[in-house]
């Protein structure tokens, strides 16, 4: 049985603080692209996240995550990015609510995949350009050097997403299903 | 970094002494001020208040060394970047435009010098503050002070949680990545290919799933079996009552918002070029 997702039980305490930990401590990890701008594996864990706990439970991961890891290597929090990261994570974790969608049980469907592909693609896409908007409107950094960022940024985390992310849920799913479903054997 | 430590110094300066709660709340209206205005006297002037916090606070120098480098290296390269890109962006603030530096395809104008200055400025103004706040705040304050502000218990808690284990995960990161390397399947230069790298470095993320997955699991048995949750509202081991200095430094924080909406609506209110 699937509880609603507003719902805050130990368990979904927990999941929060250990998914922002597990982020805060995978994302000093990249390869620089630009001024400021990284290729971030980290990424591919909110995708996974998403997909195991849905888009509450990873939007908040990935905020506190990403607050966290401003806090301990970077000194000022990037509020912009941190929500971004949120966003990015929220969107992912949508595939959570599709029908019979469950990898702890290995019951993922190539519809499901080619789903999760197009909310994550979107999620990377809408999150970066709130971020980038944000820097501009709040930090009033200029239009162009942003949109490259941006545009930049956006290449790398569906990159990762595709490369790492994706591939990483559909691995987890398919040990389960060897797991559980089991025939009998006449 | 002792567990649970983070980056908190420990110590017994007044700026300590003060509750979570009031330095957080100094710390968020200091940050939306900074996001209110671009203007360098005004930057200048808060630099000035927030060294003096630090200064007050008596953290070592070398505590906040690292943290201060790689802000600069990250101003420096950004307005580096900003030159580069556009040069001559400062214009569109100022209307005027004043070549300085030919750059063959554009020329890079004073006013978009003076505007680097101040925006870099702008990133600087945010360090002293968020030092202050994670250098003297204990994380499990931390969470007691979220808590005092209005943030639900249970995400306090979840902050509370994620301080705790970043250590932990970062230590079985390190063991997965040295096990594989140790089978010929490393992420670093000498393993291959970018690819391939990228590849093996696919081979980390389930087991390190899995084991935060367990964790998940003891973590919150544990905290089931102690009764989490039960009630609607919880109080904090490290939870502290408001003294009359934090009461003052409150009223202190108010008075600097308004003054600062002042200056916003009435004085300050673009960038300021003055050449």
């Amino acid at each position: 049985m699937r509880q609603s997702i507003w719902k805050f039980n130990t368990r979904t305490v927990v999941t929060i603080g250990i998914g922002a930990a597990l982020y805060g401590a995978t994302s000093w990890i990249g390869i620089p692209l630009i001024a400021d701008t990284q290729l971030r594996p980290a990424i591919a864990l909110l995708a996974i996240f998403g997909a195991l706990f849905g888009p509450v439970v990873a939007f908040l991961a990935g905020i506190i995550g990403h607050i966290i890891s401003d806090f301990v290597q970077g000194g000022i929090v990037w509020w912009g990015w941190a929500l971004g990261s949120g966003i990015t994570a929220a969107f992912m974790g949508l595939i959570f609510l599709s029908k019979g969608f469950n990898p702890q049980e290995g019951q993922v469907s190539r519809k499901h995949l080619l789903l999760f592909t197009v909310y994550g693609l979107v999620g990377i896409v809408v999150s970066l350009t709130f971020s980038g908007l944000f820097d501009i409107y709040v930090m009033n950094e200029p239009n162009d050097k942003i949109l490259a960022q941006v545009a930049l940024a956006s290449a790398a985390n569906i990159l990762v997403f595709l490369v790492l992310g994706l591939p990483a849920v559909w691995a987890f799913a398919k040990r389960n299903r060897e797991n559980t479903n089991l025939s009998v054997d006449r | 970094m002792s567990k649970g430590g983070g980056i908190y110094v420990a110590g017994d300066s007044w700026v300590h002494r003060l509750d979570g709660a009031v330095k957080l709340i100094l710390w968020l209206i200091w940050t939306v001020v900074v996001f209110m205005f671009l203007d360098l006297r005004l930057f200048a002037v808060m630099i000035a208040i927030g060294v003096a916090l630090l200064w007050s606070a008596r953290i070592p120098l070398r505590k906040m060394a690292f943290l201060f480098w790689f802000l600069i290296f990250f101003t420096f390269t950004n307005a580096i970047f900003i030159l580069l890109i556009t040069p001559t962006f400062g214009t569109t603030l100022t209307g005027t435009n004043t070549p300085l530096i030919p750059l063959g395809y554009n020329t890079i104008n004073k006013e978009t010098l003076f505007y680097v200055l101040t925006l870099s400025a702008k990133y600087i103004t945010l360090l002293p503050l968020t030092l202050v706040f994670i250098l003297t705040t204990h994380p499990s304050r931390f969470a007691a002070s979220l808590n005092k502000v209005g943030v639900p218990y249970k995400i306090a808690y979840a902050v509370s949680i994620a301080f705790r284990y970043i250590p932990d995960l970062t230590q079985e990161f390190k063991h997965i990545l040295n096990s594989l390397s140790a089978r010929g399947l490393g992420i670093t230069k000498e393993d291959g290919t970018i690819a391939q790298r990228m590849k093996n470095l696919t081979l980390v993320v389930v087991p390190l799933l899995q084991s935060s997955l367990h964790h998940i699991d003891a973590v919150s048995n544990a905290m089931d079996l102690r009764g989490f949750g039960a009630h609607p509202k919880r109080t904090w081991y490290m939870g502290m009552k408001m003294s009359s200095v934090d009461k003052t430094v409150l009223l202190f924080i108010l008075l600097l918002l308004a003054l600062a909406i002042y200056l916003k609506v009435s004085v300050l209110k673009g960038f300021w070029y003055p050449l």
